[in-house]
């Protein structure tokens, strides 16, 4: 046998770590992904959403913000398959004559960033108090725990409604046409922190009584560091897991304000704003306004909620089935 | 002055139905590079005495009284900043099982590097180095790749060498091994020992060796301990404890040994077990299974007599009751 073999061999002995790649691919998660159908299309189907909303100016044939571009006279003109639609505008136009196809990918782009914005402020508060109260406990831990009860005791879409309508009628609907964005995702994210602060408390109250905690403890690291270094990457999985269904709950959260009139300005229509600025005219006839964002809504929140679904499964070693 | 003495040390956990006392009046010293077996059944305090060393019992537990001077310092009255210097610095602990002490998600070389930040200002290269080294030095197949390795990608003794090496990292003075090879292959077991052993030896730490296994104390340690629901019974020098107990209970312990007994004989066992720590009788706690329990010993507990170089807890060996013994 050459010499080569022998190297690989003895390689293999020492156990050479495959590069990552390899072993991603050769990893359960990714054999899971191979045989779930859903799975694969939710992810095909989500991505498309997340290019289609990353891509929104290239993909837009027009600027659904410019004014100038907009002529009343093609307002509420049916999609292009349909009798008296225009060819500009396969989807139609709204009771504006904005195009509803390049409306929906800005849209689209703008739902999907403040659920994931939101998200993310819930992710960063939740994580810090479920962590403090898993981790110090006591006294902590109740008054955390108990303010994470009262939080959850008022709906989310109540807090909003009341945060929202209190700022639009002490700052004037002009300044909050220009923070709406930033609003919506402190007024959801802020809303929602107990969700995680929950899963994540839950996770570390199993994860601090392992050994490898006593053992950080003995090698004497400072508790700041064991909860962020040790103890968080262990709780990572129901974190990504809850994460898949809130940013879903987000994007739902933010689309009902918006509908209610409390979310997006109709100058800068989310996918919620949209389906509310259509629904005056799906009587008239002009259903295409609300149903065509409102399918758009609903599959990515169902694909978003079924790859959660299906990550939870992967991730639970309890269900692990080879 | 010796490395560490432990003075009257008492620790309670306040439970529910009141304090319960896990350890009393324990006292013994440790010299720099000594080495100390602590031998007792399960439940004696054993553990909670590795803990306490460091002050790190866990709650509702804490050191009620008593002190234990490293160097210069009383550790039980110390805030939790300067406990941290000296935890895993100047006292490093190793624990029973390899696959619970490591981090799963954090690479060998990360959480080395990580003690090493703890206690040390050095750079992440340096850092590895270090932890190179230390893994030279307890013996492990191609150190550089375990670096970055998982602990999930080793065996069981593997994982041991590498927390070996993690209560290495800082040349500490003292290590508390608490049951360091129970959860190891058998085979693997004298490996370990061995590793421990001359590691001690080569650099002059104090080890503190907390086990059941007499054969391992008998090959290890100069100095034995043997604890009894929450008090020390016996302590002396090893070999005079193991050839010549004279407390009933180490006498017990090492006529339980299955080299005591004949093939074919019954194994000679304690009787009874001991008495939970929420309700230790009045007397010596050991009377009860005790073949030679005398009448002073339902009332009163037993001091530490001092025979010679031995200490013993028992009534038998008061100078009033000097029975000879067999």
């Amino acid at each position: 046998m050459s010499d080569n073999t022998t190297k690989k061999a003895a390689k293999r002995l020492v156990g050479e770590r495959p590069s990552r790649m390899k072993r991603f691919l050769g990893s359960h998660f990714w054999h899971s992904f191979k045989t779930d159908r859903v799975a694969q299309i939710s992810f095909l189907l989500f991505s498309v959403a997340v290019i289609m909303a990353l891509c929104a100016p290239l993909l837009a044939p027009f600027n659904p913000y410019d004014l100038a571009s907009i002529d009343i006279m093609d307002s509420e003109i049916p999609p292009s398959w349909k009798e008296g639609g225009d060819s500009r505008f396969w989807l139609g136009t709204d009771a504006q004559g904005r195009d509803m196809w390049s409306t929906i990918l800005y849209g689209t782009r703008l739902s999907l960033m403040i659920g994931i914005c939101a998200v993310m402020l819930q992710a960063f508060l939740g994580i810090i108090f479920g962590l403090a109260a898993g981790y110090i406990g006591g006294r902590v831990d109740s008054v955390l725990m108990r303010m994470a009860d009262i939080q959850l005791s008022f709906s989310t879409l109540m807090v909003a409604i009341i945060v929202l309508a209190i700022f639009q009628a002490s700052f004037g609907a002009e300044l909050y046409q220009e923070l709406a964005v930033i609003m919506l995702v402190l007024v959801i994210g802020i809303a929602e922190w107990p969700q995680y602060a929950r899963t994540i408390r839950a996770s570390v109250l199993a994860e601090k009584e392992k050994e490898y905690v006593d053992a950080a403890r003995v090698m004497g690291l400072p508790s700041p560091r064991i909860m962020f270094r040790h103890i968080l990457p262990n709780t990572l999985s129901p974190i990504l897991v809850i994460s898949t269904v809130q940013v879903a709950n987000a994007i739902i959260s933010e689309a009902s304000l918006s509908f209610l009139g409390l979310g997006m300005p109709v100058s800068q229509p989310s996918l919620g704003s949209l389906i509310s600025s259509g629904f005056a005219y799906i009587l008239s006839g002009s259903w295409w306004i609300s149903v065509i964002p409102g399918i758009i809504l609903i599959a990515i929140v169902l694909v978003m909620n079924l790859l959660g679904d299906w990550l939870r499964d992967v991730l639970n070693p309890k269900l692990y089935k080879g | 002055m010796p490395l560490l003495s432990v003075n009257n040390l008492e620790v309670q956990f306040a439970l529910r139905q009141g304090a319960v006392t896990a350890l009393r009046d324990i006292c013994f010293t440790l010299e720099r590079g000594e080495r100390l077996g602590v031998v007792g059944e399960s439940g004696a305090g054993k553990s909670v005495l590795g803990f306490s060393i460091i002050n790190l019992i866990s709650k509702p537990g804490a050191i009620t009284h008593g002190e234990v001077v490293y160097e210069d310092q009383n550790l039980a009255v110390m805030d939790n900043k300067q406990l941290r210097s000296i935890r895993g610095n100047r006292i490093a602990m190793i624990f029973q099982d390899p696959m619970m002490t490591l981090n799963p998600v954090l690479t060998i070389g990360a959480q080395m590097v990580e003690c090493l930040h703890a206690h040390r200002k050095i750079s992440k290269a340096e850092a590895r180095a270090i932890a190179l080294d230390k893994l030279k030095q307890v013996q492990i197949p191609s150190p550089e790749t375990r670096l970055d390795q998982y602990p999930h990608e080793l065996s069981g003794g593997m994982r041991q060498r590498i927390v070996i090496a993690i209560s290495l990292l800082l040349d500490p003075d003292l290590i508390i091994a608490d049951e360091p090879t129970t959860a190891l292959d058998v085979t693997i077991q004298a490996e370990i020992m061995d590793l421990i052993l001359t590691l001690c030896k080569e650099h002059n730490v104090a080890l503190m060796l907390i086990t059941h296994d007499l054969g391992v104390v008998a090959e290890v340690t100069q100095r034995t301990m043997v604890m009894y629901a929450g008090r020390i019974i016996e302590e002396g020098p090893t070999q005079e404890i193991i050839h010549n107990a004279r407390h009933p209970y180490t006498h017990g312990l090492i006529n339980a040994l299955p080299e005591m007994t004949t093939p074919g004989q019954r194994l000679n066992q304690i009787p009874g077990s001991m008495p939970s720590l929420q309700s230790i009788p009045d007397g010596c706690a050991f009377r009860a299974r005790c073949d030679r329990a005398i009448e002073i010993c339902k009332t009163q507990v037993p001091g530490l007599q001092v025979q010679q170089d031995v200490k013993v807890a028992c009534h038998l060996y008061s100078p009033e009751n000097e029975v000879p013994h067999g």
